[in-house]
């Protein structure tokens, strides 16, 4: 027996875990999706903006003609800043709610496949390669001719088809933590499947599945404002910035801020996320997928 | 004249991934080497120490972001540093080629593997044709005893066994007969009767083309066999260098010794049977464990009718190459792999094949160390959580017995809060150790428990295996590759082939008057310093 036990080197950096460092990027991703969720909240709290609220004597002001309308008003006279901010609540709650039911199916799904694998895997592969080929648009017409659409119907018409991505992912890492000896040990020391796959499977799928979700939030972003662009989605008077593209595309010649304005702040958040999942993806980089150190 | 010069090298490496304020670290520091025409020089060291850098270098080959400080290198007269890449391209696999360690990862497993020779042909005789280059690509395969070269050159890396692919490696590094051969850790991937054939045909290419070699390497045994000369590397710097007789003989270094010392076969076998005639900790009857074969065929049976004891307090190892179904005896006794047949009793009471039919209570009889400290441990749970999940598991948590745990198996608080990718492979097989030993086991199955480390750390935690031996009465089921460390650690010594037990018997009797021609063949392959000529070694029956 060693008679000295070993003490631990001290760290260079001081620190047991390794620091969290914020890349340049990401900084900005936070930044224009922070303006976006700014842009979402603050107006509403201020009194006098209604997004609603109909003026034909002032119909279409360009953006910074008038104090009372900041960025001008549509073809209605409908104050362009509330409509936009009402947009980005209901697009922002829409896609949030897609991504997080993808997310849960999903992986749900995949970690199970890929963890008992055989008959279930198999069965799995049936049902997402079914989920896959079905084509969504087609899909929420052919509802909407029976259930009139709205925001509830998207969320859970995409909410049930969109998750294969997460599915393959997570199973695939699954199947191949099935294999590794820390999954193991546990279960020759009389933990059952419960315990391996909360303690260890799923914190170590959890990142793969943060980083699809963060790719995936822009994807859903666009799927869900050309639904409202072809009138599936959220029903007039409620604005999404798809719809308000598809109403300022009528006045593109004389008045284009009307579709410009939408379609900047989609840019920002589609941007925005983009730019974050950076950092999510370098981030596993340092710590899941490399194990073994330099 | 030299072929290789390297004088006052000085490699600097950036510390701490990621940390971009971090000043780099010298990992090679202040190496001055030479090596004549066809000599051949032996660089010893553990990981770390800096022997690979400093032969990366000296074909220009160092990662991104490692960088020489100073120093000169020159190959075959000409200074390389400060080369730029288009003027060191012609230097390498002409004048200086190098034979790495995987040979699995060095070839691209979509391309046959004559292809592959046939492009390194290529690459420095752009004016043969393509059926020229791969005429020469079947010779050179021919020449290293590939048999039925011609066929087989147009298979993938996959279809090849190990040391066939290494043959390759060696093929496309002799292509153009270079002055000097680097291989680094070319056999630590192989089985040691395929790794005698391997080393003895990089004997007979040189001896035919005149190269010189340098060969990097842990092992003591293969430098003292195969080199003129040494140079042992400790912490980036060449802490002793001479003839290998002298230097393995009469070792001037501390370090050196320590290194001589460490390996297994240096101490010989000191072992007392247990005296007392305990229970069994494990007893197996003709067990037989088959994989599923391929589509249509019969499955594969990897233990074939197998039959052991091991008492309290004693070790028994389970000796043999790859895939002669040591590792599946290993993981049938668990349960992990449920076995086909035969009975398994723990600590007298027979249990069930599958671990999924053995009651919390059985599976703790029986605990596994794993060989490969990497996969071993969860990335994202410290030490102490580690070394806790047991107990968490059976409900039996108690503070004070992950530090008693930890203790035992030589390690201090300190590492308690450690993430594993924060500890060594050493420090991390003792962690592997303490949660195995948490649920009190009467049986530790070891799945080659040192063979990822190096000779140093393997004596460290073989000791701290042989203290908890001691102090726990535990019994071992030591499954392993290599004779040398068996010879001080079992009692017992199990030989197995293709599925089969071909040898069993007492250490000394197996290391004294081995029995069975297969022992005799991994005896024989086994590389030794004292310096005797090894009887040839044959390939196995």
């Amino acid at each position: 027996m060693t008679a000295q036990p070993l003490t631990a080197p001290a760290l260079a950096d001081g620190a047991a875990r390794p620091r969290f460092e914020l890349r340049a990027s990401a900084v900005v991703g936070i930044s224009m999706i922070c303006a976006v969720l700014l842009l979402a909240a603050i107006p509403p709290l201020i009194p006098g903006f209604d997004a609603m609220a109909q003026d034909l004597r002032s119909a279409r002001i360009a953006p910074f003609a008038d104090a009372a309308h900041p960025l001008g008003t549509d073809a209605l006279g409908r104050d362009l800043l509330s409509r936009v901010s009402l947009a980005s609540s209901v697009t922002l709650g829409i896609t949030l709610a897609v991504v997080c039911m993808n997310a849960l199916i999903g992986s749900t799904a995949g970690i199970v496949a890929g963890y008992f694998g055989g008959r279930t895997e198999a069965l799995f592969s049936v049902v997402s390669n079914t989920t896959l080929a079905m084509p969504v648009v087609l899909l929420l017409i052919a509802i909407s001719a029976v259930v009139p659409p709205s925001a509830g119907l998207t969320i859970v018409v995409l909410g049930c088809t969109w998750w294969v991505g997460y599915a393959r992912v997570t199973r695939n890492v699954a199947s191949s933590l099935r294999r590794q000896d820390f999954v193991v040990a546990p279960l020759t020391q009389g933990a059952d499947a419960i315990w391996v796959l909360t303690r260890h499977i799923v914190p170590n799928v959890w990142p793969h599945t943060l980083i699809i979700a963060a790719t995936d939030i822009a994807t859903i972003v666009l799927i869900e404002s050309s639904l409202e662009y072809l009138g599936l989605g959220v029903q007039p008077p409620v604005p999404s910035w798809g719809s308000m593209i598809f109403e300022g595309q009528q006045y593109l010649g004389s008045d284009p801020w009307l579709a410009i304005l939408p379609g900047l702040v989609m840019f920002l958040a589609v941007a925005g996320t983009q730019f974050l999942s950076q950092q999510f993806t370098a981030e596993s980089r340092g710590s899941l997928l490399r194990k073994g150190g330099m | 004249m030299a072929v290789l010069e390297i004088e006052d090298l000085r490699i600097s490496v950036p510390t701490a991934e990621g940390a971009r304020s971090a000043s780099p670290r010298l990992a090679v520091d202040g190496v001055s080497l030479h090596v004549a025409s066809g000599e051949s020089l032996g660089v010893v060291g553990e990981s770390g120490s800096g022997k690979s850098l400093t032969m990366l270098a000296a074909l220009g080959l160092l990662p991104a972001g490692v960088r020489i400080v100073s120093g000169l290198i020159a190959l075959d007269g000409r200074p390389l540093t400060g080369l730029a890449e288009n003027q060191l391209r012609p230097l390498r696999g002409r004048t200086a080629a190098m034979i790495f360690q995987d040979p699995m990862s060095a070839l691209n497993p979509l391309r046959s593997v004559g292809a592959q020779v046939a492009t390194a042909v290529r690459v420095h005789a752009p004016e043969l044709s393509r059926r020229q280059a791969r005429e020469r690509a079947v010779q050179l395969l021919d020449s290293v005893g590939v048999r039925d070269a011609a066929e087989r050159a147009g298979t993938r890396p996959h279809q090849w066994s190990g040391g066939m692919r290494q043959r390759a490696m060696i093929a496309m590094a002799i292509a153009h007969d270079p002055l000097l051969l680097i291989a680094d850790e070319p056999t630590t991937a192989l089985d040691v009767t395929v790794q005698a054939q391997v080393m003895e045909l990089l004997a007979e290419v040189r001896e035919r083309t005149g190269s010189a070699l340098v060969l990097i390497t842990h092992d003591l045994g293969l430098v003292a066999e195969n080199t003129d000369r040494v140079c042992v590397m400790y912490h980036g710097s060449i802490v002793e260098e001479g003839t290998t007789r002298d230097v393995l003989q009469s070792p001037q270094d501390p370090y050196t010794r320590r290194l001589l010392d460490a390996r297994p076969e240096a101490h010989e076998a000191a072992r007392a049977l247990p005296s007392v005639a305990s229970a069994d900790a494990l007893e197996i009857e003709d067990l037989v464990v088959e994989y599923p074969g391929p589509r249509g065929r019969p499955p594969v049976r990897a233990v074939d009718g197998v039959s052991l004891r091991i008492r309290s307090g004693e070790t028994v190892a389970v000796v043999g190459e790859s895939g002669c179904g040591k590792s599946s005896l290993a993981r049938a006794v668990l349960g992990i792999h449920a076995a086909t047949s035969g009975r398994i009793s723990l600590g007298g009471e027979k249990v069930a094949a599958a671990l999924s039919h053995r009651t919390a209570r059985e599976r703790e009889r029986a605990q596994i160390v794993f060989q490969d400290p990497y996969s071993a441990l969860d990335p994202r749970m410290t030490v102490a959580e580690i070394v806790a999940e047991p107990l968490r598991v059976r409900h039996g948590y108690r503070p004070d017995r992950i530090s008693q745990l930890l203790a035992d198996v030589g390690l201090d608080e300190s590492f308690a809060r450690r993430l594993p990718r924060r500890l060594s492979g050493g420090q991390r097989q003792r962690v592997g150790i303490a949660r195995a030993l948490a649920l009190k086991p009467r049986l530790l199955v070891l799945d080659e428990p040192v063979s990822a480390l190096d000779v140093s750390i393997q004596a460290q935690v073989l000791e701290v295996l042989d203290g908890l031996q001691r102090e726990h009465g535990l019994a071992y089921l030591f499954i392993t590759h290599d004779l040398g460390v068996v010879r001080n650690i079992a009692d017992h010594v199990i030989v197995m082939q293709h599925g089969r037990i071909v040898e069993q018997a007492p250490t000394s009797e197996i290391f004294a008057r081995p029995r069975h021609p297969y022992t005799r063949t991994l005896l024989a392959a086994m590389p030794r310093i004292d310096g005797g000529p090894r009887a040839d070694a044959q390939p196995a029956p």
